[in-house]
């Protein structure tokens, strides 16, 4: 989808926008929602565990009959602030360095180049299996592992736009009237590494996202409350499938659609501002 | 040939950097005395006392940390990993290793051959009828394939054909004659080559397409060549190029992948042994997967690279 350049956004990207708006909402609000408890147990007398999906339940409920629509919303909660963090902090870190190692060139770019290259040539889900497993396994850490994983490939980004514009004549007459170099990274470069970035960091917290189902899936998520992958993880082990798939299939939909929805959004800002150094 | 001569040493550079980092946090974060000898390492009872001192020996915890390192390192590149943490220290991670890595191989050799077999016709039916309602459905289910988690996928095809369907088992046994256990490797493979075949049949279709505005197309259709003999003996060829880069450079990325797939269907690989190690907190072994996996992924790019300038003159420095 990404091969032609498309100058309208149309109308599905404002569909995966909302969805995200929505989700984002429903995350934030979970806790003053009229939605159950996701901790609560809600058995039912003469009936054993887990439950269809019903009206009462609509996602169904685990073997515990804890509510999984409940425990979906609440599970977003931690799936998206991971996804969010990490980026923000691949941006921040990477984003910072890779505009001055591009600005500066010289001895800073080598260093940072090199960098970026051992941490690209790493197999990132294996770092952030070391990470965890040697770190504790807070909200905290997890985010901030992903982050440290976001900073390589954020960054390799951001120095290749600068150095595409740093020669531009737009920053030779800034240099020409005297601006310093703290004027002429802010005022000059940023704005036009801001954009690419922007698609790249869509496309990042769908990354992020499904890492944290990974590690969940290796046993070395968020310790304490439900996260999406750990969701999905409880309801997939063969017997679970086979007598109760709602467990994991409630998750794996909404999991599905909000990674979709970051893809196709990031993808659209991409071919709208027509960004082509994007490889993810 | 000076390049090479670089790009070996750089990554054998990065090996070592690498081997570092990993040693020394494991070391150093985790406590290595505890993770063997558990609550009595920390005990003042002479028993106790005594038993320190012995592991110490045994696994050289009382030299300097450098010391360790390059002691581990000599060992390594012979193809010692040393032994496992734990009472009895057996068996050698070495025998661990050779025992798992080959299922694991399996599983990736496996996924990339179908990953291939998948996008190759796939992206030629495209091609052929570039953005034709066949070609726009390709596009989207491409889409979907890419935008979906691997573990999604893998807990999807279980689901589908494992329980529902029951055309494949959903146990692994290492008992199993080969043939068997090829079998069961073959829904995690499909697994991990499903997302794979959609990358690579984005890039061969759009290589496909640009290939066959060529000149050399219009004159072979023009001396009356079938449209399919075209696409098959003509287009094909020279638009590999791409493909084969990214099949080299996301073999890499599927190790990864696979690591979480082989858990989720059971299967007793490097995947599995590096979660059991990290339970267990036996830090030799996930050293020494680590490494492996390090390794294979610096190997895989290097010979992309040496790949890629053999198919192509015009790249060759």
């Amino acid at each position: 989808m990404s091969d032609t350049i498309n100058r309208r956004l149309g109308p599905l990207f404002w569909i995966a926008v909302g969805w995200l708006v929505l989700i984002s909402l429903l995350a934030l609000l979970a806790p003053w929602l009229p939605i159950k408890d996701p901790d609560a147990y809600y058995l039912v007398r003469g009936e054993r565990p887990p439950y269809a999906p019903s009206a009462t339940h609509w996602f169904g409920t685990d073997q515990d009959a804890r509510d999984m629509f409940a425990r979906t919303i609440f599970g977003a909660r931690v799936s998206l602030v991971i996804g969010f963090v990490a980026i923000a902090f691949g941006m921040l870190v990477g984003g910072t360095t890779g505009v001055v190692a591009g600005y500066l060139r010289g001895r800073t770019d080598r260093i940072v180049s090199f960098v970026f290259i051992v941490f690209l040539s790493f197999p990132s889900l294996v770092l952030a299996i070391l990470i965890t497993a040697l770190l504790d396994r807070g909200l905290v850490t997890i985010a901030l592992t992903l982050g440290v994983l976001a900073v390589a490939p954020v960054g390799r980004l951001a120095r290749a736009t600068t150095l595409s514009f740093a020669e531009r004549e737009f920053v030779t007459a800034a240099r020409a009237i005297g601006a310093g170099d703290r004027r002429i990274i802010i005022r000059e470069l940023l704005p036009n590494v801001v954009i690419p970035m922007g698609a790249l960091a869509l496309l990042g917290m769908a990354v992020a996202i499904v890492a944290e189902g990974g590690l969940a899936f290796l046993g070395l998520s968020v310790e304490k409350g439900p996260t999406w992958g750990k969701l999905i993880l409880i309801g997939a082990g063969s017997r679970e499938l086979e007598k109760s798939p709602w467990i994991a299939f409630g998750p794996i939909i909404i999991l599905f659609i909000t990674v979709l929805s970051l893809n196709y959004a990031g993808d659209r800002v991409r071919s709208y501002f027509d960004v082509r150094e994007i490889g993810l | 040939m000076n390049y090479w001569v670089q790009r070996l040493t750089a990554s054998l550079m990065l090996l070592l950097a690498v081997s570092m980092l990993t040693f020394a946090a494991m070391n150093l974060l985790g406590d290595p005395l505890f993770n063997i000898l558990g609550p009595a390492a920390a005990d003042t009872k002479p028993e106790s006392l005594e038993k320190v001192a012995a592991a110490k020996e045994l696994y050289y915890l009382d030299r300097p940390l450098p010391e360790r390192y390059v002691r581990w390192l000599g060992d390594m590149v012979t193809g010692d990993f040393g032994v496992q943490f734990g009472s009895t220290g057996q068996p050698p991670v070495s025998e661990l290793v050779k025992e798992r890595f080959p299922r694991s191989l399996t599983l990736l050799v496996m996924a990339q051959l179908l990953a291939a077999m998948i996008a190759i016709p796939w992206a030629l039916i495209s091609a052929a009828r570039a953005n034709k309602p066949a070609d726009r459905i390709s596009t989207v289910n491409s889409f979907l394939l890419i935008a979906m988690p691997n573990f999604a996928l893998a807990v999807i095809l279980k689901y589908v054909f494992g329980i529902k369907l029951g055309w494949f088992p959903l146990t692994f046994k290492a008992t199993d004659p080969w043939l068997t256990r090829v079998y069961q490797t073959f829904l995690p493979a499909l697994t991990i080559a499903l997302p794979a075949a959609a990358v690579y049949q984005r890039l061969l279709r759009t290589d496909l397409i640009t290939t066959l505005q060529e000149d050399f197309i219009l004159m072979a259709r023009s001396k009356g060549v079938g449209r399919r003999r075209v696409l098959f003996k003509h287009a094909l060829r020279p638009s590999l190029f791409s493909f084969i880069t990214v099949f080299g450079i996301n073999t890499g990325t599927l190790i990864g992948g696979s690591l979480i797939v082989e858990n989720i269907f059971r299967i007793p690989g490097l995947g599995s042994a590096i979660v059991e190690a990290i339970l267990r907190e036996d830090f030799p072994v996930v050293l020494a997967i680590v490494m492996i996996i390090t390794t294979a992924f610096v190997l895989v790019n290097v010979l992309v690279d040496a790949v890629y300038t053999l198919i192509d003159p015009r790249v060759r420095r």
